[in-house]
């Protein structure tokens, strides 16, 4: 019966296969764009998955330790019969052992402080307000439900005057350049999240949350609700525009605001962004 | 799309589509749902309660021209929808054309899918805005079988263009429960989810016809609702669509320039300081707050819509004093839903933002509600005034703060 112990090993063996083929499917791996499905587009995305790789290694690294042993034991210590068909061995009891015990929770408990210690400094880049650029603040978003508004300040530089650019589901932003956004939400709890930049941030009611991000490589990305919302949660997916030049976004931006000011049905189209959508 | 979206385990979607998006969970056959005075007497309105035999041609003329349930659409000849990419007229409305050789698969998902997927919920499978979410959403979501939509930029009443069912579609409606479809939709599924929409509409819109007809015709007689009858009242219903385009309202002089002189001049207009004795602020309130004295007051709107159980709200009315219920009663829009003015000191536009969007609400009015149209009362120059003040009113609140506007607003209201 020590053959049991194959059909285990062939369970790993799966699942190790499985992290193997990952890295080289697009689909299987963690999101990025089609044409470089290796290349993380954020900085922080690079970190985050930097953190994520180590993880996938320590993890991997034990789980093929532990079902190593396991699938040792099964085979060496299956049972055995002797020819009158009565166990060959006696099982023996024993109270265990405190030495293995305690190497096995001091190795796991070490790693999770070297953890928790090595990615202090990527988080406190991503999260720490004191970390957030300097920069003017791109747009506010303002969750819903169940669509993200999009106020962006327009030529004045700030939010909340008579010139903002309002948009629905639709965030541009230029390449290269870190993109300050202030996070609110109108109702309830919503997430605001960036699969291809690795941003994820929930938007609370009362708040205003900055968030900071970019991008390299000028394309269109999704924005994506990630905190289940309502019935509606599904319908908050937005646009997420990367601008190749600031000039393209100020043209883009200019576009928008001639069509937000628009006072006759005649007047030429302002909608230059379509072009791009396909 | 740089982003990839692809199924990852064929097996998985295929064994998903058979087990989780067939029809056989439902209680029963898909079936467009009637309107009301179709077999109930309704007070002040055609019905056929009491013509069995007119009610029955009706029913089956309507399955002739539409179909007999959402599952199986007929296009009836002049009808106001698109063509297809083969040049169909209405081959936008389905996925399967049916064809002297048996049924033929169209490249698309088809209005009916995507309305059922993305639209239903709020505004029913008859588009009689019934649908299950429908209850806890404010304002109410639309019956389309009036073909009367709120936000357009046809004259007051008219059906709207195709350019404003897209418009509201794509962006949505700031300040209500209809979100944008800009970032779900790709612009060819929005034109499928249009034509349904239409569909839907122009279907009860001749069920309306077809009673109000019936209301006047005897039961008895047996040409009643005969064909000749029904091609005249779908081609009444079809005309109105195809006109829309055509009257579309294009404000001829160009909007001046926002000015603090152009602002201060719509401040008047809106207070009703000129001779020509607007009344806005007796509904949107003397400081634009959508609190005026005309409309109910909007604490108790609050208590009475927002606070408690949506179906008990007729509860909660008649709970108000009397002067207030019969208020409440004056004050509700076309589809008897309750109304209140807009808050103008906030910058969120129903019918979005742009200047001939606020042109529109305010020369033609809002179909259905209690807007009403201000052209010809006012010329171009003093809408473009008014524009030009609800614009910056949000972000010059002292407009309407200085000492005396109030006051004087007061007296020249009474």
């Amino acid at each position: 019966m020590r053959y049991w112990s194959l059909i285990f090993a062939l369970a790993a063996a799966f699942s190790v296969g499985a992290f193997a083929y990952a890295p080289f499917s697009p689909d299987w791996w963690l999101p990025n764009t089609v044409a470089e499905p290796g290349h993380v587009v954020s900085k922080a995305g690079r970190e985050i998955d930097a953190l994520f790789i180590i993880i996938l290694w320590l993890t991997g690294g034990v789980f093929v330790a532990t079902q190593a042993a396991l699938v040792w034991a099964q085979f060496r210590y299956a049972d055995r019969l002797d020819a009158e068909g009565k166990p060959a061995r006696p099982a023996r009891y024993f109270h265990g052992s405190q030495r293995l015990e305690v190497i096995w929770t001091i190795i796991p408990a070490g790693i999770l402080v070297f953890l928790a210690l090595y990615q202090m400094s990527t988080w406190a880049d991503v999260k720490f307000r004191s970390a957030a650029p300097r920069t003017p603040v791109l747009a506010e978003l303002t969750g819903r439900q169940f669509q993200w508004m999009v106020k962006y300040p327009g030529p004045d530089g700030k939010v909340g005057t008579a010139d903002d650019l309002f948009t629905v589901n639709d965030l541009h932003l230029v390449k290269d350049e870190t993109a300050l956004i202030h996070l609110k939400s109108s109702d309830v709890i919503h997430s605001f999240f960036l699969p291809q930049m690795r941003i994820k941030q929930d938007a609370v009611p009362g708040m205003t949350i900055p968030v900071w991000f970019d991008c390299d490589r000028a394309g269109r990305y999704e924005l994506a609700c990630a905190e289940l919302c309502g019935w509606g949660h599904y319908k908050m997916r937005g646009d997420v525009v990367v601008h190749e030049t600031r000039a393209e976004f100020e043209a883009w931006q200019a576009a928008k605001l001639a069509e937000q000011g628009r006072s006759q049905v005649g007047e030429p189209e302002g909608e230059t962004s379509e072009g791009d959508r396909q | 799309m740089i982003v990839r979206r692809r199924p990852v385990f064929g097996l998985w979607i295929s064994l998903a589509l058979a087990a989780g998006c067939s029809d056989a969970d439902l209680t029963g056959p898909l079936a467009y749902e009637e309107q009301p005075g179709m077999t109930r007497e309704v007070d002040g309105k055609s019905h056929l309660a009491d013509k069995p035999k007119i009610r029955e041609k009706a029913r089956a003329v309507l399955a002739k021209l539409y179909g007999p349930n959402p599952k199986e659409i007929h296009v009836p000849e002049g009808a106001p929808f698109s063509k297809d990419e083969s040049g169909t007229v209405g081959g936008l409305l389905a996925n399967h054309l049916r064809t002297a050789e048996g049924p033929k698969r169209l490249p698309h998902a088809g209005g009916f899918a995507l309305y059922r997927r993305h639209c239903l919920h709020c505004h029913g499978l008859s588009g009689a805005g019934d649908g299950p979410t429908a209850p806890f959403v404010f304002p109410p979501p639309r019956d389309f079988r009036r073909g009367l939509y709120k936000f357009t930029s046809t004259p007051n009443g008219a059906r709207p263009d195709r350019d404003d069912l897209r418009r509201t579609v794509r962006d949505g409606l700031h300040g209500t429960s209809m979100p944008a479809f800009e970032a779900l939709l790709t612009k060819e599924e929005i034109e499928q989810v249009l034509d349904y929409v239409t569909f839907l509409s122009v279907r009860g819109e001749t069920e309306l016809a077809l009673i109000e007809e019936g209301f006047i015709g005897d039961d008895e007689d047996p040409d009643a609702l005969e064909d000749d009858v029904v091609a005249d009242l779908t081609s009444a219903v079809f005309g109105k669509w195809e006109d829309a385009a055509d009257k579309v309202v294009d404000p001829p002089v160009a909007r001046t320039p926002s000015s603090p002189e152009s602002v201060r001049r719509g401040r008047d207009l809106f207070l009703g300081r000129t001779k020509e004795k607007l009344e806005c602020a007796g509904c949107h309130g003397v400081k634009g707050r959508g609190d005026g004295k005309s409309f109910v007051d909007p604490d108790v709107f609050n208590r009475v819509v927002f606070r408690g159980d949506p179906s008990k709200m007729a509860e909660r009315v008649a709970q108000l004093d009397e002067p207030t219920q019969e208020l409440w009663k004056q004050k509700l829009d076309e589809w008897g839903n309750p109304l209140r003015p807009a808050n103008l000191t906030v910058p969120v536009y129903k019918g979005g933002r742009r200047p001939i969007d606020l042109y529109w609400r305010i020369a033609k009015g809002i179909t259905g509600a209690q807007m009403p149209a201000h052209y010809p009362g006012i010329d171009h120059a003093q809408i473009w005034d008014i524009v030009n003040f609800v614009l910056a009113l949000p972000y010059q609140p002292e407009l309407l703060e200085e000492p005396g506007v109030a006051a004087e607003a007061e007296a020249v209201r009474r």
